[in-house]
């Protein structure tokens, strides 16, 4: 112990700073690895897709536009490509891929553009109206539609501020639109865009769905927890968007449908779980949509009953809710419980123009897929439409009246002469003879989801107060005595 | 034998439904789709006298008609809510209960004392108890049995027994004839019935036409009409043979509903619930706030503060459809067998011998597997044989991912207490029957509303139950969430010496004339002087006042009258919330406003302090105070319960003494310092002649600086365990855990120190030489008071062999061997409460050992202040610190003592 000091001035540091990271060494690491970690949390928020500043086209839009066909012309100077992705997409073609179906031998499309439903039944042959929701321009009733012309597609219908841009006839923008004006608001599409035709589906606020309406462009968070809640959530926030592509499809105008083609909340909820175990064991057989969206149509009411037969009555007094002569009697219903059916994403059933009505009882216009032997459907809510709609009682399938234009149903107040009409520009045979008959849409309930303190409780289903039909679902009884699905 | 016949019958009827029901089973499709019970037949409703009511038009006799089946008489005989404490009777009881039930328990609330036989003044006779409460009397017991066992109509009638007598509201007393009144049978319709006619049944108790109670409770089922005082049974609801059809009656086992008839509010369906706050028809909630009910609680209509976000339903288990009977099932019930056997060998998991079906339906028995509530008494034997959570839930599987100490918690605090954080319902508060109100009530507080309890203008605030210590019927000790109601009442002493609560037309008689407040009271009371009495002015809070009531109860010739009061607690087990709801931070208890050692507050004003009721399986182990705007509180007292809190519980002593031992040395060094400096300044300069030394190899240095960091943060992370309140920034959870982490790494640490001491011959250093010791230690400590202030060399050399001095090897003798191991031996015994408790226990467990474990902590950080001071009388006095980081030191030359 007598030798002489060293200096360490050989070393950059001191010799006891090795002892000092040693001993902080010591202290940390088992500190860290005993403490209480955090738990981990799948934010759902950080799946939102990050929406790009969209480029103000105000100063780069030039131009003197005479048409909607000048304005896609300008688009497509420097969107070269674009309109050719919308042209891929069922936006442009109203119309399904091909779907093999087991009652018809040929393979078969489903849209807009070629089948109908039990609202205003069919949008062909009145082309008139219906195309304001096209995303296109000019597609009239008299000529074949010419699906390639680019120049026909509608940029301003999802791109332009709506306080510019009004559709009008035939999918041609409105007159007095200013284009310019409008061409120089384009932006990427906000709830506005999509709302004009999802929020007014079926020609008013709130018929079809009864999920969308448009309570929706500026809901609070107890209407709509994702677009209404703190992340004020966009459309295409769960609609992921590519190359115009729109994720997500529409169970009436498909036969099946890939999974990876529809929105679905797994998108964003990865893996969270209730933190409830209970709760965790209904996902095998309960959809989130089930528990999350109680109740339909919360603030604006939605049709669900609509009786064309009743149409055209002389000196009944029009009101918007339960009678028009043009249409018929309706109910329109708020805030109610959906009706619960087991669902697998696919239709069992659609409604083929031509297709024989059930005589004996309800026809079908869709039929979704699944029961509870099937172990990819889940208990699913929908709102379900009613509609007593016209046949051909000799030909024994629907008939799709022309409503709209001269010799319409609308003007005539002659069924007849709009099933003739029909004949003549959908060549759909009519024999002179009709009826009415029931039909029921099931429509998919997706939006206005509700966050945990409004989802539905164990009381709402099971026990004395369900809404749940368990023996209709195929249980033998509540599953909450008799057990769930094997 | 046509009965036996009937019974064949019956039973190859149960036979082929229980065979259906197997089918059933085995094909799950379709299902039953009825709510009544499809299993029972149709039957013939027999009158007292055997015939059916259709040929008879009498009143239906439920033993007869039921007996035709069921064996009723076992039944009656094995039901607690018949019985009502009536087996349990003592008239010669010196308290005021003669009994553990409902018949003869004394409940200050509803006040009426029912006076046992040869009583001086006649309060409360058999026939009046059964108008008050028959609406929660099922029938049977007291309601047709005496007290002696003879059925009350063949008693002899006469009004000096408390039996068949009853006191007029002028205070004369009449003899009750119970062959007219008719008796109550136990009345199996009302729990039986999908929508018995309860309100019916109790205007027929209340009228004192008990016979006619039973029938009554079938009116409006279309069965039978009451014409005048007779009954017209409807022919279209019996069949060919006479019998009525039991889809009619919709017979059933007992939902929710029929508990809620008697016990509280129970709301099944989706209408906003609201409640009768504080009305005792609804018990239950009333006492304690309890409502059973699947709603969330912001669905509801009450006008609760803050009430939307407040989203839990009211009871999870409600909200999880079970039902009352899943828990307080029959005990015989086959469903129920294996619970409700605790005569298992231990082996035995699962006992599959029990009742058939069909034995069981003749005989359940009718004792219900029950709890250990505070508040009912009766069948005490019953105590316990309920399904409790813990039969049903695994708690260590519930809580593994967050709760540390799971065990610890789980053996000193009931589910309940955390699982039911807050009562959203008010409740009873206090009773005050020291005045009486001109309806005959006693002036009632509620806790949880602000106003009358009743009006919807009112807001309901909800309350935190108090958690007080229990002591079930398996001798454990567990926290529990309580309501604790306060009465106030006079007594007097009687005629045969025996106190009794004064009768309520006595105490009318000296508050009121003619229906309304006397004169005299008027003008003691008033004290708005507006000549008008509210009930906040009804309160007995001056000696005038005192005065003037008892002389007016001696005018009555009542002898010693005085006020007295009692506090009961209410046992709270319903209204439980899952986990996410349910208290789950750690600062709700281990705090300073731990939510064990909350007070809660029992009367704005006491005309007596209270004695706690000991009378049931809670310790009264707190203290009643009176605050200083004269409010009474209950401030539990968990320490005397044994228990000890971390960051919640102090002894204030030990703080106190540590704190002082601290800071004296704090100011003993900064003086020492001072003088020192002045000292140094007069000294003439000139460097002393010294040396370098190699003094501390590298491991030495090692594990000082570890041993110094783990000892500081065990200080820090101690006194944030010991005072949350005032480090609130931390996460107590965390400092836990460092805390424990860092006292393992101490131990370690010194242990690998002793080895490499031993190992390396250099503990002798550490060991204080008994040899010459305190003459060394005399002349360091002078050098110390006197010579390091001249400058004088330190007496003992510092050496790399030889480094301590006399005064510090005995410091450090003590350090090692006493205090570390001290602390250590307490740390460690603390830590393992959960997993070796008895070890704790030897030791007095956490109420001991953990102010010891402070105190020693305090001794530590006063030993680490002095420690530092001292290492700055070095050659220079950063020097020794300087030398405990490089290795080297400078000490001063010892020309003597220098070995060369």
């Amino acid at each position: 112990m007598k030798k002489r000091p060293s200096t360490h001035s050989g070393h950059r540091f001191p010799a006891w700073t090795l002892g000092l990271l040693g001993i902080l060494l010591l202290i940390l690491v088992p500190v860290l690895y005993f403490l209480p970690s955090a738990q981990k949390t799948n934010d759902p928020a950080a799946y939102l897709p990050v929406q790009a500043i969209h480029v103000d086209h105000s100063d780069i839009v030039k131009g003197e536009f005479e048409t909607g066909q000048d304005v896609t012309r300008a688009c497509l100077e420097c969107h070269e490509d674009a309109a050719a992705k919308v042209m891929a997409t069922t936006h442009w073609t109203w119309e399904s891929k091909e779907f093999d179906v087991p009652w018809r031998d040929e393979p078969v499309t489903i849209g807009k553009a070629n089948q109908i439903n039990n609202f205003c039944i069919s949008a062909q042959g009145n082309q008139k109206r219906c195309m304001t929701c096209h995303v296109g321009y000019g597609w009239e009733e008299y000529e074949e539609y010419d699906y390639t012309i680019q120049e026909n597609v509608d940029c301003l219908a999802c791109h332009a501020d709506m306080s510019s841009y009004v559709k009008g006839e035939y999918g041609n923008p409105a007159e007095g639109v200013d284009l310019l004006a409008a061409a120089r608001s384009v932006r990427a599409p906000t709830r506005d865009n999509c709302g004009t035709c999802h929020f007014d589906g079926g020609g008013g606020n709130g018929v079809k769905h009864g999920d969308l309406d448009e309570s929706l462009y500026f809901p609070n968070e107890a209407l709509d927890v994702h677009m209404g809640g703190e992340n004020n959530m966009l459309c295409t926030d769960c609609h992921w968007t590519e190359d115009h592509q729109i994720l997500g499809r529409m169970l009436s105008d498909n036969y099946t449908i890939d999974p990876q083609e529809q929105v679905s909340c797994e998108q964003c909820h990865v893996d969270q779980k209730h933190g409830d175990e209970r709760i965790d064991t209904h996902l095998a057989a309960v959809a989130c949509q089930t528990c999350h969206i109680p109740a339909l149509a919360l603030e604006d009411p939605t049709k669900t009953y609509w009786d064309w037969s009743q149409a055209a009555q002389e000196g009944r007094e029009d009101d918007h809710f339960t009678y028009l002569k043009i249409k018929g009697e309706f109910t329109y219903e708020r805030n109610f419980a959906p009706t619960y059916l087991w669902f697998n994403g696919d239709n069992e059933y659609r409604y083929l123009l031509g297709d024989p009505i059930n005589k004996d009882g309800v026809t079908y216009i869709n039929k979704p897929a699944g029961s509870i032997a099937d172990q990819t459907a889940k208990i699913f809510p929908f709102k379900l439409h009613i509609a007593k709609q016209p046949y051909d009682t000799i030909n024994n399938y629907l008939l799709a009246p022309i409503t709209a234009g001269e010799n319409g149903f609308w003007t005539t107040f002659d069924w007849n002469s709009g099933f003739q009409l029909a004949e003549e520009r959908m060549g759909l045979p009519y024999s002179g003879q009709y009826g009415f008959t029931e039909t029921y849409m099931y429509w998919p309930t997706t939006h206005m989801v509700q966050p945990a303190e409004n989802a539905l409780q164990c009381d709402s289903c099971h026990g004395d107060n369900s809404r749940m039909d368990w023996e209709a679902l195929g249980y033998p009884g509540d599953p909450i005595k008799w057990g769930g699905r094997k | 034998m046509k009965q036996y016949t009937f019974f064949s019958l019956i039973g190859l009827l149960l036979l082929a439904a229980a065979i259906g029901f197997g089918t059933v089973l085995a094909a799950p499709e379709p299902a039953p789709v009825s709510q009544a019970s499809a299993l029972h037949p149709n039957f013939i409703l027999l009158d007292a006298d055997g015939v059916n009511v259709l040929e008879s038009g009498n009143a239906v006799s439920t033993m007869l008609t039921c007996g035709q089946c069921h064996d009723t008489e076992f039944i009656a005989a094995h039901a607690f809510h018949s019985d009502l404490g009536l087996s349990d009777y003592d008239s010669a009881s010196v308290t005021f209960d003669t009994s553990n039930g409902l018949f003869g328990q004394w409940n200050p609330l509803t006040y009426r004392y029912l006076s046992p036989a040869g009583d001086e003044n006649l309060d409360l006779s058999t026939a009046e108890w059964l108008m008050l409460n028959g609406a929660r009397v099922v029938g049977g017991g007291p309601a047709t049995t005496s007290r002696g066992g003879a059925a009350l109509t063949d008693l002899s009638v006469s009004k000096s027994n408390p039996e068949t007598a009853i006191l007029n509201e002028n205070g004369s007393i009449s003899a009750w004839d119970w062959e007219a009144s008719g008796t109550m049978e136990m009345n199996c319709f009302l729990c039986h019935l999908e929508t018995p006619n309860n309100e019916a049944r109790v205007k027929e108790i209340e009228a004192g036409k008990f016979g006619n109670a039973n029938t009554a409770t079938l009116l409006g089922l279309n069965i039978v009409r009451k014409t005048g005082s007779d009954w017209a049974w409807n022919t279209e609801a019996f069949n060919e043979l006479g019998e009525v059809n039991s889809e009619t009656l919709r017979i059933q086992d007992p939902t929710n509903s029929n508990c809620a008839a008697c016990h509280g509010e129970i709301h099944a369906d989706e209408t906003p619930l609201t409640i009768n706050a504080c009305d005792l028809d609804y018990p239950q909630t009333a006492t304690t706030g309890q409502v059973v009910s699947a709603q969330r609680i912001n669905d509801s209509g009450l006008n609760l503060s803050a009430k939307n976000d407040i989203t839990r339903s009211w009871d999870i288990h409600a909200q999880r459809q079970l039902e009352c009977t899943d828990c307080h099932y029959a005990l015989n019930n086959p469903a129920h067998a294996s619970e409700a056997q605790g005569t298992n060998p231990s082996h035995l998991l699962y006992d599959p011998r029990s009742l058939e079906i069909s034995e069981y339906l003749e005989r359940p028995d009718h004792n219900f597997a029950r709890g250990e509530s505070a508040q009912f008494n009766v069948a005490p034997e019953y105590k316990g044989t309920m399904r409790r959570c813990e039969n049903c839930h695994d708690y260590s599987k519930g809580h593994a991912d967050w709760l540390p100490y799971i065990e610890t918690h789980m053996d000193a605090i009931a589910c309940e207490t955390c699982h039911i954080p807050q009562m959203y319902a008010p409740a009873i508060q206090a009773y005050d029957w020291t005045v009486v109100t001109t309806d005959g009530s006693a002036v009632e507080t509620c806790r949880g509303v602000e106003g009358d309890p009743n009006a919807v203008t009112s807001l309901v605030t909800g309350y935190q139950p108090v958690l007080l210590n229990r002591t079930n019927i398996d001798g454990d000790s567990l926290l529990a969430p309580y309501n604790l109601i306060t009465s106030f009442y006079w007594v007097y002493d009687d005629a045969n010496g025996s106190r009794r609560p004064l009768r309520l037309v006595d105490l009318e008689a000296v508050y009121l004339d003619n229906g309304s407040y006397a004169a005299d009271i008027v003008s003691a009371f008033d004290a708005n002087s507006d000549g008008k009495l509210s009930d906040a002015e009804l309160v007995i809070d001056t000696p005038e006042k005192e005065v003037l009531v008892r002389e007016k109860i001696a005018a009555l010739g009542l002898a010693n009258p005085r006020i007295e009061a009692i506090t009961q607690p209410y046992s709270i087990n319903h209204n439980v919330t899952q986990g996410k709801n349910a208290v789950n931070d750690c600062k709700a208890c281990h705090d300073a406003d731990s939510r064990i050692s909350q007070p809660i507050k029992l009367a704005d004003y006491a005309p007596a302090m209270p004695h706690f009721d000991l009378d049931n399986n809670v310790n009264g182990s707190g203290e009643f105070i009176i605050a200083e705007d004269g409010a009474l509180y209950y401030q539990p007292k968990p320490e005397n319960d044994g228990m000890y809190v971390f960051g919640s519980s102090r002894v204030s002593w030990i703080d106190w003494l540590g704190a002082l031992m601290f800071v004296g040395s704090l100011l003993g060094v900064l003086g020492h310092g001072a003088m020192r400096y002045l000292a140094a300044r007069k000294m003439p300069h000139g460097a002393a002649a010294t040396r370098r030394v190699y003094m501390y190899d590298a491991y030495r240095r090692f594990w000082h600086w570890l041993q110094t960091t783990t000892i500081l943060i065990l200080l820090v992370t101690g006194v944030v365990i010991h005072r949350p309140d005032i480090f609130g920034a931390f996460s107590f959870r965390g400092m836990v855990t460092v805390h424990n982490v860092m006292a393992v790494i101490l131990g370690l640490n010194a242990a690998l120190a002793l080895f490499y001491h031993i190992a390396t011959d250099r503990l002798k250093e550490f060991i204080p030489r008994p040899y010459g010791f305190f003459d060394d230690a005399i002349l360091q400590a002078k050098f110390y008071i006197n010579g390091i202030f001249k400058g004088e060399p330190h007496p003992f050399e510092k050496r790399p062999d030889s480094r301590m001095n006399p005064i510090q090897k005995t410091t450090y003798f003590m350090i090692l061997n006493v205090l570390l191991p001290l602390q250590g031996l307490t740390g460690i015994l603390m830590w393992g409460v959960q997993k070796f408790p008895v070890a704790a226990n030897l030791f007095g467990g956490l109420p001991f050992l953990a102010p010891f474990h402070s105190l020693i902590a305090w001794a530590f950080a006063t030993f680490i202040l002095v420690h530092v001071y001292m290492t700055t009388t070095g050659a220079t006095p950063v020097e020794a610190m300087r030398a405990m980081v490089t290795g080297y030191e400078e000490v001063d030359v010892h020309e003597d003592k220098d070995e060369g």
